[in-house]
């Protein structure tokens, strides 16, 4: 999982203790992704218990530790940097699965709810542009692709409700319990 | 406030073998000051409904009001001049004239309109100003990128201050860089208090730039979204990129 990567990659820059993790972590995204400092240092203990990290020092408090990269590390991150990701698609959002049930239990009739949903996804266009362009301003062009990407997906999101919306227009018996 | 645009009941009938509404019963109204996207796919109405308010097209029911004059009722000359006074235009393919230079052209309907050279000048320098083309002023638009074309034509639909600008999918010809860099100047511009309505299909351009998205599906109006002015909040309040693991 990546903040375990992250973490690595962040300690092969240089050795750093589990605060300064946290914070050069939530940084490098922008601060899309919030992360407790328990979860640094249960990472961080898993890491060094697998050999990828070490303290580099061993006396004082464990908190105030800074950790380096092993060799091992090393070589660990560089494999998981050249491998592209495979996993499957993942559509967790709730949307669709309430789309499905509304579209049985409703007799088809979600007209209403994708309407409704679609303004949810302009709403979020307008807000992610504004974003982008605020990375951008701050000079974080890594971060504003990040938010490019959150654009496109929502890009394609709405498209799914317009297409959803338009079969239900072309054959309105369609999407109701079959 | 004050209505810049209203239609009623708006009706658009084409004749091809059987007549067939490209806008199909279309009611809206559009204040002074507002920044108004067009959305649908092609095919949708869009264009037309573009150009019945511009009053290049006439219903063929209802009634289009602009600056409370009934576009409808006017006759060819007043049309004309209707649309120099109170519309400004933007294309997607610019439609600049290639033989006169950036100047020139941006000067164009000033002299149409016969407003005085000395005040037409003051105003195209004004203008390219704004939208950094003092430079590029002596080139022919041979010369420019599409941007840079795309912003003469903002400035030559500015010229003679226009009560409402109206952009038929101002960035479908350019690259993402220059599209993104027209759309902050019309945002600029709204915030300025020109009125705008904007037609695209591209939705992360009406979404960023326009205070409320008209979506058309076959001739009607199928959505009328308000959205609200982006807020300064942190990132995760829109974006998370592990939202199972941000904050309670």
């Amino acid at each position: 999982m990546s903040l375990r990567f992250g973490i690595l990659g962040l300690l092969a820059e240089e050795p750093l203790h589990g605060y300064e993790v946290k914070t050069r972590f939530e940084s490098l995204l922008g601060g899309t992704w919030e992360v407790n400092i328990g979860q640094i240092y249960s990472t961080l203990q898993r890491l060094e218990r697998d050999g990828l990290v070490a303290p580099a020092d061993d006396r004082g408090d464990r908190g105030k530790l800074p950790y380096h990269l092993t060799a091992t590390g090393r070589r660990t991150l560089d494999g998981w940097l050249r491998q592209p990701e495979e996993e499957p698609q993942q559509l967790r959002e709730e949307i669709y699965v309430k789309l499905l049930l509304a579209g049985r239990l409703a007799n088809g009739n979600v007209e209403r709810l994708l309407a409704d949903q679609r303004r949810v996804y302009l709403q979020r266009l307008k807000d992610l542009a504004g974003l982008e362009r605020r990375s951008r301003d701050e000079g974080r062009d890594d971060l504003a692709l990040l938010v490019r990407g959150a654009v496109l997906h929502t890009e394609a999101d709405l498209k799914w409700t317009d297409a959803w919306a338009e079969e239900i227009r072309r054959a309105p018996k369609r999407g109701g319990r079959q | 406030m004050t209505v810049m645009v209203e239609l009623t009941d708006v009706r658009k009938l084409y004749n091809g073998g059987s007549p067939q509404a490209a806008v199909d019963g279309v009611s809206l109204t559009m204040q002074q000051g507002e920044f108004i996207a067009v959305m649908g796919p092609s095919g949708s109405g869009k264009s037309t409904l573009l150009n019945l308010i511009a009053g290049l097209d006439r219903p063929s029911e209802g009634r289009v009001l602009v600056d409370a004059v009934d576009v409808g009722s006017l006759s060819e000359t007043e049309l004309a001049r209707f649309r120099r006074a109170r519309i400004g235009f933007i294309f997607q393919f610019f439609n600049l004239l290639n033989n006169l230079t950036v100047l020139e052209n941006i000067l164009i309907p000033a002299q149409l309109a016969a407003v005085s050279p000395t005040v037409a000048l003051d105003r195209a320098t004004a203008l390219m100003n704004g939208l950094g083309l003092a430079e590029k002023q002596r080139l022919l638009p041979g010369r420019l990128s599409g941007g840079e074309r795309q912003r003469v034509a903002i400035a030559r639909a500015l010229i003679n201050q226009p009560l409402l600008l109206l952009a038929d999918e101002p960035t479908g010809a350019l690259d993402s860089h220059a599209g993104e860099q027209v759309m902050e100047r019309l945002t600029e511009l709204n915030r300025r208090g020109q009125t705008i309505l904007l037609v695209t299909h591209d939705a992360k351009l009406a979404a960023a730039c326009a205070g409320r998205v008209i979506t058309l599906s076959d001739g009607r109006v199928a959505d009328d979204s308000r959205l609200k002015a982006s807020p300064e909040v942190a990132p995760s309040d829109i974006l998370r990129l592990r939202p199972g693991e941000a904050a309670p």
